[in-house]
């Protein structure tokens, strides 16, 4: 059994979907940001900065997203290339790519943070916008030519649901509106995410999070 | 045979130092910085992102230092395999070093591409808070997993580099790194540099005689660090 430190919609929803897809046991210890349950010893013993996610195993107690998806994947042997398969190379390199770059970038456009004030969050949100808008066309050309199956509709992995819930981060909840970044843009990565959503494992998060039944393409 | 794409002083020191300390056959390419070479055409073809390092291998180019920490891992047998009990903090721990530490890090050497000129001081501040705090918990993590975080590992050369980086750049800003402060941390750095790959790769990159340790600017033989 896996326990989930969760708050909805934050980064815990991305392992929440994982251990959906992956139909394991598990449950979510929801947290209330506004109560100070991330602050408590409790917790502060799980996570040392007290953020969402970390994930109870039976191995012990873990942090980091991207560290929680692979572990998952190898514990499991799905949702992404095993060692030795010889697509593992360019797996980890987008995946790393996606946790390093992509997950960093979005951050900036979501939650700007001011040591400048608001004057400099307007100036560091555009940046971020066209740094993320590059990123993505590259990712993008990458799946329309390579056409990976660790990067695909109908067969869901660690990284596609990742980038999903980036991009439904980016598609709507930028720091300023007009720097939403419509999915619709990237085509081969809007077809991976409209494929996700069709998914049982995927409709039931989503019901469980309250983020609608188009979490990805229509995100709202 | 591999094949590192390299700069002195770049992410790929910590790819070199690893591939030279395992034994393990490679070859090196110059990235020329000067001329901005990672944004040619060629170099996109295997990078298209653009950074550095990349690793060829049969098995395709791989780009991200962590993604290809985590491949030589699995090929060479340098990490704990995935039924082992210490592969969650190896895990934890690597991504750590990617994603907080090491992205914190290139914010606070490039400053200009996250804030305007006169929010300067106050972004380094944050982001100097924030590294210390990152090197504090990565002492205490390197004292409990002392297996984890060994010249022959993944972890301390990731630890090392961004310790040296952190001592260094970006030149002119104020410093606010010392080894003393992180004592587990300072020993294993120690160490390392007495190790003989370390002393192979500080000649390569010309990083001087204590490259992690008592780190200097570089002064390579090929290339530039910026």
């Amino acid at each position: 059994m896996y326990t989930l430190h969760a708050i909805p919609d934050f980064a815990s929803l991305i392992v929440h979907l994982v251990l959906a897809e992956l139909d394991v046991p598990h449950q979510l210890a929801l947290h209330d940001m506004d109560k100070g349950d991330l602050q408590a010893p409790a917790y502060l013993a799980i996570h040392p900065f007290g953020k969402i996610p970390a994930l109870e195993t039976p191995d012990g107690p873990m942090f980091e997203t991207g560290a929680i998806l692979l572990y998952l994947a190898e514990k499991h042997g799905a949702l992404a290339p095993q060692a030795g398969d010889p697509a593992r190379a360019a797996f980890l390199s987008w995946f790393v790519f996606t946790n390093h770059n992509l997950h960093t970038t979005m951050m900036q456009l979501i939650h700007p943070y001011r040591p400048g004030g608001d004057a400099a969050a307007s100036l560091i949100c555009p940046v971020a916008h066209d740094t993320l808008r590059a990123q993505l066309a590259t990712l993008d050309a990458m799946v329309t030519r390579d056409r990976p199956s660790w990067l695909s509709a109908g067969q869901p992995s660690i990284l596609s649901l990742y980038l999903a819930v980036i991009l439904r981060w980016t598609s709507a909840f930028a720091h300023d509106p007009a720097l939403n970044i419509p999915v619709a843009d990237y085509p081969a990565l809007h077809a991976i995410l409209a494929s996700l959503e069709g998914r049982p494992a995927i409709q039931r998060v989503a019901a469980i999070e309250g983020i609608g039944p188009t979490p990805f393409t229509k995100a709202a | 045979m591999y094949t590192l794409h390299y700069a002195p002083d770049n992410a790929s020191l910590i790819i070199r130092l690893v591939l030279d300390t395992a034994g393990i056959a490679y070859q090196t390419t110059l990235v020329d910085r000067a001329v901005r070479a990672q944004d040619s055409a060629a170099y996109r073809r295997l990078n298209p992102a653009g950074l550095i390092p990349t690793l060829e291998t049969p098995h395709g180019a791989i780009s991200e230092t962590g993604a290809i920490l985590l491949w030589l891992g699995d090929t060479h047998h340098l990490a704990p395999p995935s039924d082992h009990p210490t592969h969650l903090p190896f895990l934890q721990w690597l991504f750590f070093l990617a994603n907080t530490v090491h992205a914190d890090l290139r914010q606070l050497f490039y400053p200009q591409l996250y804030v305007p000129t006169d929010a300067t001081p106050g972004h380094h501040a944050l982001l100097s808070a924030r590294m210390i705090r990152h090197f504090t918990l990565l002492d205490s993590a390197a004292a409990d997993h002392p297996g984890l975080f060994t010249a022959q590992g993944l972890l301390l050369p990731y630890t090392a580099a961004l310790m040296r980086w952190s001592a260094l750049y970006p030149a002119n800003a104020p410093r606010w790194f010392s080894l003393s402060t992180y004592p587990t941390l300072a020993v294993l750095l120690a160490h390392l540099d007495a190790t003989p790959a370390a002393r192979t790769v500080a000649m390569a990159e010309g990083l001087g005689p204590l490259p992690f340790s008592a780190p200097i600017l570089p002064r390579p033989p090929e290339g530039t660090a910026l």
